[in-house]
């Protein structure tokens, strides 16, 4: 498709544009944008534990590994990892919109849960706090993180 | 992306045309838009569909859903 | 597919010279490799050296390539691109089928809706000063107007502004803003009726 544009329209609507930015679409969610500050970093972490717990527990419900979950809502590995091991790590808007889609968990609670969004009511921070203090797991290990485990030692071991 | 134009000469019984006219007239555009519109969104409804996902139309008063496509 | 390639300029805002560009009627490798080699170090650069704070830090968590792969040979689905200096400098991609007007003079009507458009991080303002180029925004949207005539939905265009581009779609395009969309993140929704498109067009002349 061609289209006539003169050099001279270009140029007087630069003018008019000047710095703007132009950015629009889920696709181009900003990096740069400014989130509230967190009021009580002790509660984030908290809320951070909590979400990265429901998180990976979600996923192993479904017999996912961590890759198999990027690859399905389209977000870099490392990401996923952050949000599961990472109490500090802050996730992207689009990536926890990504796993509210794909886990079928509502947008805002989980947006919240991540500290994202204010806090409506204390009731979600309460029901985080009773959730991360009852998920942790003291199983066994299964086969496969014994496996892992040992895999990963043995890198450890070689590399000294 | 200019592509090459194939023509390519379409049968309808008088009822379809008579449903393409409508349409025409509804969304205000010529019978090729309303076609090329109608195979864009057959492609996306199968691209979907191939994938594994469902099409619903969700009733606005209600909110039941039912399904539209089946694999 | 070779693209359509359109002669269009920039204006450098350093020295408030115009550039010979092009507007292509696609997005290829080049786009792709230009975002992954050029657009996306180049933000974590940006981040970096403003000093910003954990919560700032975040890289783009997407990946062009595999997206564009799942968008290839997709009839719908309809990529714009702008080079200068043999560099991209704006992208976008548009969505002609899967949306309708919904403010109340067009309603129901086709529109063209933008479901990304962007600039290089080095023509923003927010990561650089002065930033490279202007104009980018201005001619993508004219590119769109463009494709939205061509398919007989004389102008109309949609799109979800990120807020801090806000601004630019109610003063320089025109448009008109129907409100914040829960199902969107909340990104406020715009639309362009088709008299609205050519006042745009008029406002360059």
């Amino acid at each position: 498709m061609k289209i006539e544009i003169s050099k001279a329209w270009c140029l007087n609507m630069a003018r008019l544009e000047g710095n703007a930015e132009i950015g629009a679409g889920l696709l181009a969610v900003d990096p740069t944008s400014h989130k509230a500050p967190i009021a009580n970093p002790a509660a984030s972490n908290v809320s951070h534990i909590a979400f990265g717990r429901l998180i990976r527990l979600m996923r192993r419900k479904e017999g996912l590994t961590i890759e198999n979950l990027a690859d399905k809502v389209d977000i870099d590995v490392d990401e996923i990892v952050s949000i599961e091991d990472n109490i500090h790590h802050n996730a992207d808007p689009r990536t926890v919109y990504q796993l509210a889609n794909h886990f079928k968990l509502p947008k805002a609670e989980l947006l919240q849960l991540a500290g994202l969004a204010a806090p409506k009511n204390d009731a979600l921070f309460n029901e985080a706090v009773r959730f991360a203090a009852r998920s942790d797991p003291t199983a066994r290990l299964s086969p496969e993180e014994q496996a892992a485990l040992e895999a990963f030692v043995a890198v450890l071991s070689k590399n000294k | 992306m200019t592509s090459a134009k194939k023509t390519m000469t379409l049968n309808l019984t008088d009822i379809e045309m008579s449903v393409l006219e409508d349409l025409c007239i509804k969304k205000d555009l010529s019978k090729t838009a309303v076609l090329r519109q109608a195979l864009r969104l057959y492609q996306l409804v199968e691209v979907r569909v191939e994938k594994g996902d469902k099409l619903f139309f969700e009733d606005d008063k209600t909110k039941e859903k039912a399904e539209v496509m089946m694999l | 597919m070779t693209p359509d390639v359109t002669p269009i300029a920039l204006l450098n805002v350093a020295n408030n010279m115009p550039e010979d560009a092009e507007l292509w009627d696609g997005i290829t490798e080049k786009q792709i490799t230009d975002w992954e080699t050029k657009w996306k170090p180049d933000l974590k650069r940006a981040q970096l050296s403003r000093n910003v704070t954990a919560q700032l830090d975040q890289s783009q968590h997407w990946d062009w390539r595999k997206k564009s792969q799942a968008l290839e040979g997709m009839l719908a689905l309809r990529g714009f691109s702008i080079v200068c200096n043999d560099i991209t400098q704006g992208l976008m991609l548009v969505d002609t089928t899967s949306k309708r007007a919904l403010i109340e003079s067009q309603r129901g009507k086709d529109l063209v809706y933008i479901d990304y458009i962007e600039n290089a991080p080095w023509n923003r303002s927010v990561l650089y000063n002065p930033p490279l180029y202007s104009g980018v925004g201005s001619i993508l949207m004219r590119a769109a107007i463009a494709l939205s005539e061509e398919e007989g939905f004389k102008g109309r265009i949609g799109l979800h502004s990120l807020p801090q581009a806000d601004k630019f779609y109610i003063k320089s395009c025109g448009m008109t803003c129907l409100g914040q969309d829960p199902r969107y993140h909340n990104l406020r929704y715009f639309e362009m009726t088709p008299e609205q498109a050519q006042e745009f067009i008029n406002k360059g002349s």
